[in-house]
């Protein structure tokens, strides 16, 4: 009897261990909600940012979502700068990354937020410039001092990202996860 | 005898082949899941193909095949150098950051992804950052790409002229990212009894107090690292 019990057991725990775990998130519904937002201060990388910086948002108009509204015109939404991009040589532009928006009753994981800004790339003539001119020695390289152009997210820019309704909220990974190699 | 000979001959080669492709499939598996996780818990609407090279070399042309076909590949010689799961999330990162570029502007990405080219030191600063943010989303510790980068990458003697940022500006750099952004990290730091990163920290004094310095005076300025 012992025996049947033990095998019993054993079928158990390997069943156990062969069950896989269910995902968090499940993006198979399609149903998506822009939600148009505009900021409430003009940011720009000519003034020092720093990233994580949090920055605030003003709702454009209602969002609703059968029948019921999420979000009202005027709401505020808090979101973080994420990465800041300095303007580069040879007409490289900057750019301004923002994210994590934290909009109320609804978790990040429902949202496709990333929201990126560029300044003028100068690339475009900068380049031919610096390929015309490589025909005097050394002037081609005159060309790096030509800088891209500031980014700059003004009130009057409308961002738009998108809640998806029906995907599974869930709070982002614990910091420490356990590393399977280990 | 002799046929029973190459006969064990023919069965150890087969055996060894068989071995051999046994462990590619299992790193490659294990580079699959940890990218498609980064993938998923950033939302990254995108596609990115990972893909294990066990012979090749990584090259100038390396980072053309991520921009062009949205292929992240792994050299055998990187891998060798990556122990835990934080560590190939950091390799991955970094690379999706750099994928992710090319999907974005004008001609299907191709400009930016020109740009990315050819301004490849102020990318790299980018990637570095962008790979610290998809590292904590999908809930890998960010420190691990301070590890990753001090056990791999050289210290040249200048980056003045030159394509990439010295190594000890880009570390520099990480961990101001991290001090400010994520912080718990630091506070509660797991990576504390680690030998490389205790090796970074040793050899990042001169930078950190300059970040310190920075914190201290509550300065937004770029500091010039060394």
């Amino acid at each position: 009897m012992n025996k049947y019990k033990a095998l019993f057991l054993l079928f158990v725990f390997i069943s156990l261990a062969c069950t896989a775990e269910p995902l968090p998130y499940n993006f198979y519904d399609t149903a998506c909600v822009p939600i148009n937002l505009s900021i409430t201060e003009e940011i720009s990388t000519k003034n020092p940012i720093i990233e994580g910086e949090t920055v605030k948002f003003r709702v454009v108009k209602d969002v609703r979502w059968q029948g019921k509204t999420i979000l009202k015109a005027g709401d505020i939404v808090n979101a973080k700068i994420e990465t800041v991009i300095t303007s580069g040589m040879n007409g490289f532009p900057a750019e301004i990354i923002v994210d994590d928006f934290q909009i109320p009753n609804i978790e990040e994981s429902q949202l496709i937020s990333t929201y990126n800004k560029k300044g003028q790339n100068r690339c475009f003539w900068v380049y031919p410039l610096k390929w015309s001119l490589t025909l005097i020695p050394f002037a081609g390289s005159l060309t790096n001092f030509i800088k891209g152009g500031h980014a700059k997210i003004r009130p009057k820019d409308i961002v738009t990202i998108y809640y998806y309704p029906n995907w599974q909220a869930y709070k982002m990974p614990a910091m420490n996860i356990e590393n399977e190699a280990e | 005898m002799k046929k029973i000979f190459y006969l064990f001959f023919l069965f150890l080669i087969a055996c060894s082949v068989h071995a051999g492709l046994a462990e590619n499939n299992a790193i490659q598996q294990r580079i699959d899941n940890v990218g498609t996780r980064i993938l998923n818990f950033n939302r990254i609407p995108k596609r990115i193909i990972f893909t294990y090279d066990e012979d090749s070399k990584a090259d100038w042309l390396s980072k053309y095949k991520a921009l062009k076909s949205r292929q992240v590949i792994v050299y055998g010689e990187q891998y060798q150098f990556v122990q835990t799961d934080d560590e190939i999330a950091a390799m991955l990162s970094r690379e999706i950051a750099t994928v992710i570029k090319s999907y974005s502007g004008m001609w299907g990405g191709t400009i930016d992804a020109i740009q990315v080219a050819l301004s490849s030191k102020k990318f790299e600063t980018v990637a570095d950052k962008r790979a610290v943010d998809y590292m904590v989303n999908a809930g890998y510790n960010p420190l691990a790409l301070i590890v990753y980068i001090n056990k791999t990458c050289p210290q040249k003697r200048q980056d003045v002229i030159a394509r990439h940022n010295l190594t000890s500006k880009r570390l520099a750099r990480i961990y101001e990212y991290i001090t400010y952004k994520y912080p718990e990290y630091l506070k509660d730091n797991e990576y504390i009894n680690n030998q490389y990163y205790q090796n970074f920290l040793l050899n990042s004094v001169e930078n950190r107090r300059k970040l310190e310095e920075k914190i201290k005076t509550h300065s937004a300025e770029e500091v010039d690292y060394e």
